[in-house]
């Protein structure tokens, strides 16, 4: 049975991969997804700070978990805050080129 | 496909076709790796035309062995281990009966044998052999003619005579379970019959399938978990739009409740150009509410706004409902997200205390960046932050007014007279005082402070600067600035402009005789009557104060409609209220709607008129700065 446990040896390396993979594709796209809802909130919360007459960086950051808070940026174009947030990623590559951005407005004065 | 039992690994059997149907090497496979016990290699010998299969990348170890064990048998045919399965391939031309006859005869049959042979060869090798064959199978096609079952049952009569047992297989195997037949595979209905498998780990194939059902798997279960999110996502967002403009409705509510409050005519009858209309204020609410929902991204044909208190006087009440589609539902279907948000007054004005007390000055104090100050240096201190503003400088106060009680605590904690003054002798306790900063402010508050009436009090101590240009720290003069006093020069300024001249002395008065702020109590009659003595309600009450008959009577009021009588009972009324609430706003609340309404919450009611009144005054005495200047703020309700 040598040669059968080769092969499927052979399988386990290239379906551990292949589940290796699609688990981390998989990850991507969530925390993808969760960091697109969790800057909706930030966005929304910066809103609010404006229309209270709040600052709207650190309620930004306040909305956010603490992972996010490193790795966004908020931006304050008159009535309209601007929140962009990179999501974490196993791919290094990757980390540094998605970005997903919400914007919210509110009365500021 | 015919099932024949368990049976000994050793049979010999002739697999071949009737009426031209394919799939005989694929159903001879089949059935030799369906009843191969484990540890024996089933060898299926094949007569083709075809090229010899070619061997599989990976095989056990017996399918190895025999393959090289059978290689030099016979040099005509070409041995081949696939999977599990060794398979030997006759070319099928002049020779083959030869060839075939003498694989035959050297195999040492310690494993099923089965022979995959074309229609046109069965008869010749069954006439030329000598070998017993345990079985012979026919691969046809499903009869669907009398014909055709005639023909099969004569086939299998005479098989019968050749060998033990006959049998007539009408379903060949699919192309997928083909293929893993002819690759030495087991299918899946045989291990199902509780026969051994060689090894389940080791069966090659076995982890592929259960491995991309495990990814599918993955994959389907995170797509749902998007979809998900993607919805509570869509839900959140379009309540987002409903929150935002509804707080910036308040907002604009908030912005233009000033000028909704002032007198609609000056004082020498002119219309009042700072007055705007409730339909006016109203409006521009609404275009606030629509323009913030656009800018969001919902439609504005998809936004109402409406203004629950609309029927009060000063309405501070809006609710936005934003309609959006259902993502993934009927087209028409459309659900509701609303939000309600109001201009509130805070129930405390920060953490100062409304009055001064505990030694030193005694009297209402002005919120500025959370500290307390008199009325009159809060206004000086506005103007000269203002100045500084102009020049780039942000001024900060990091202290103010400090009762004797917390004078105390800093004095524990620096017991050092150079730096911090013993209780009691500190002229922080006049809220005429102020810490300011930052250092980098120094340089412009010396050069300038003197302009707005401060003056550094100790040459070591570069931020302490006191107010000077009022009644002296800690004065009888001082205390009753804010609480409209004696001295008619700094009283008359901390009276708004819309009272009347004839109720500035009453006014006055009753804010000295019961420590309550005088603009206070102006905003309260213009709010209650209008300064109109002879006002009248619905509800039964009275006068300039409009006191309702109980409680003038438990104030010793005889006469509500009397102007100067009433003010101060109103006075005497509302510094009892302060004293219970300890809140303007409470105090208030509990003046329009009963202290009965307030104490169970300690909280404005919920009446509109309540909350308008609140609002309108606290509007009224952030004008002339007796509180601090934003006592008010928009909040979400709903």
């Amino acid at each position: 049975m040598k040669a059968d446990s080769g092969q499927a040896s052979i399988e386990a390396v290239a379906g551990i991969a292949a589940l290796l993979l699609a688990g981390l594709l998989c990850f991507q796209l969530l925390a993808t997804g969760y960091s697109a809802t969790v800057v909706d909130g930030a966005a929304a919360a910066g809103a609010v700070a404006l229309v209270r007459g709040k600052p709207v960086e650190p309620a930004v950051r306040d909305a956010l978990p603490g992972w996010a808070r490193s790795r966004v940026s908020v931006r304050r174009l008159g009535e309209r805050v601007e929140v962009t947030i990179r999501p974490p990623s196993p791919f290094a590559a990757l980390s540094d080129r998605i970005s997903l951005t919400s914007t919210a407005s509110a009365k500021s004065g | 496909m015919n099932e024949t039992g368990n049976t000994p690994g050793n049979r010999l059997t002739l697999v071949t076709s009737l009426g031209g149907a394919s799939g005989v090497a694929p159903v001879a496979a089949a059935l030799l790796m369906e009843e191969t016990a484990a540890g024996k290699t089933p060898l299926l010998v094949e007569v083709t035309d075809d090229q010899p299969r070619s061997a599989t990348l990976v095989s056990p170890t017996e399918t190895k062995a025999l393959e090289a064990s059978l290689r030099d048998l016979v040099s005509e045919v070409a041995f081949r281990a696939r999977g599990s399965l060794c398979i030997a391939t006759v070319v099928d031309d002049e020779s083959a009966m030869n060839s075939l006859h003498a694989l035959l005869d050297g195999l040492g049959r310690e494993a099923p044998v089965a022979i995959a042979l074309p229609p046109d060869r069965y008869r010749e090798f069954v006439e030329s052999s000598d070998t017993a064959l345990d079985r012979i199978v026919f691969v046809a096609d499903p009869p669907d003619r009398a014909g055709d079952r005639a023909l099969a049952e004569l086939a299998l009569g005479e098989a019968r005579e050749l060998a033990r047992t006959a049998e007539l297989v009408s379903a060949a195997p699919g192309r997928l379970a083909s293929r893993r037949a002819l690759a030495g595979r087991r299918s899946s209905q045989g291990q199902g019959r509780g026969r051994r498998a060689p090894d389940l780990v080791a069966e090659s194939g076995q982890a592929t399938p259960l491995v991309l059902g495990a990814v599918f798997v993955l994959i389907l279960g995170t797509i749902a978990l998007v979809a998900i999110a993607g919805a509570i996502t869509g839900k959140a967002r379009a309540q987002s739009v409903a929150d935002l403009s509804a707080l910036s409705s308040a907002r604009s509510m908030k912005n233009d409740l000033p000028r909704l409050l002032a007198p609609p005519t000056l004082p020498n009858g002119a219309p009042n150009p700072a007055h705007m209309s409730k339909f006016e204020y109203l409006m521009r609410a609404r275009l606030t509410a629509v323009r913030i929902a656009v800018k969001n991204g919902a439609s504005p044909l998809r936004v109402a706004v409406r203004f629950p208190d609309s029927i009060s006087f000063a309405p501070v009440t809006t609710r936005v409902t934003v309609r959006s589609r259902v993502v993934g539902g009927d087209p028409g279907k459309t659900t509701d997200d609303w939000a309600e948000a109001r201009v509130g007054a805070p129930i405390s004005m920060g953490s100062v205390p409304s009055m001064a007390s505990g030694g030193g000055y005694s009297g209402p104090l002005a919120e500025r960046q959370g500290k307390g100050l008199r009325p009159d240096v809060a206004a000086a201190f506005d103007q000269m932050a203002l100045a500084a503003s102009a020049a780039g400088v942000t001024l900060s106060i990091t202290s103010a007014f400090r009762s004797d009680a917390e004078q105390a605590a800093l004095f524990a904690a620096n017991p050092d007279p150079t730096w911090v003054a013993r209780p009691g002798t500190s002229l922080h306790r006049c809220a005429t005082e102020l810490d300011l900063g930052p250092s980098a402010a120094y340089g412009w508050l010396a050069a300038n402070a003197s302009r707005f009436g401060f003056t550094q009090r100790y040459s070591w101590e570069a931020w302490h600067y006191g107010f000077v240009a009022g009644p002296a720290p800690c004065s009888e003069a001082g205390n009753s600035v804010g609480a409209g006093g004696s001295s008619e020069s700094v009283s008359a300024t901390a009276l708004p402009s819309f009272v009347p001249a004839k109720y500035r002395k009453p006014i006055l008065a009753s804010a000295m005789k019961w420590g309550v702020s005088a603009a206070l109590l102006a905003a309260q009659l213009y709010a209650e009557s209008n300064f109109d003595p002879n006002a009248g309600s619905s509800a039964g009450a009275q006068g300039i104060a409009q006191f309702i008959p109980s409680t003038a009577a438990a104030y010793g009021l005889s006469n509500p409609f009397d102007p100067v009588e009433s003010i101060d009972a109103q006075g005497h009324l509302m510094s009892d209220l302060l004293k219970q609430f300890g809140s303007p706003a409470l105090a208030l609340a509990a003046y329009n709607a009963g202290p009965g309404a307030v104490a169970p919450c300690n909280c404005i009611p919920s009446y509109p008129e309540t909350q308008a009144y609140v609002a309108k005054i606290l509007a009224l005495l952030g004008g002339v700065g007796a509180i601090s200047p934003m006592p008010m703020e928009v909040e979400l309700v709903k």
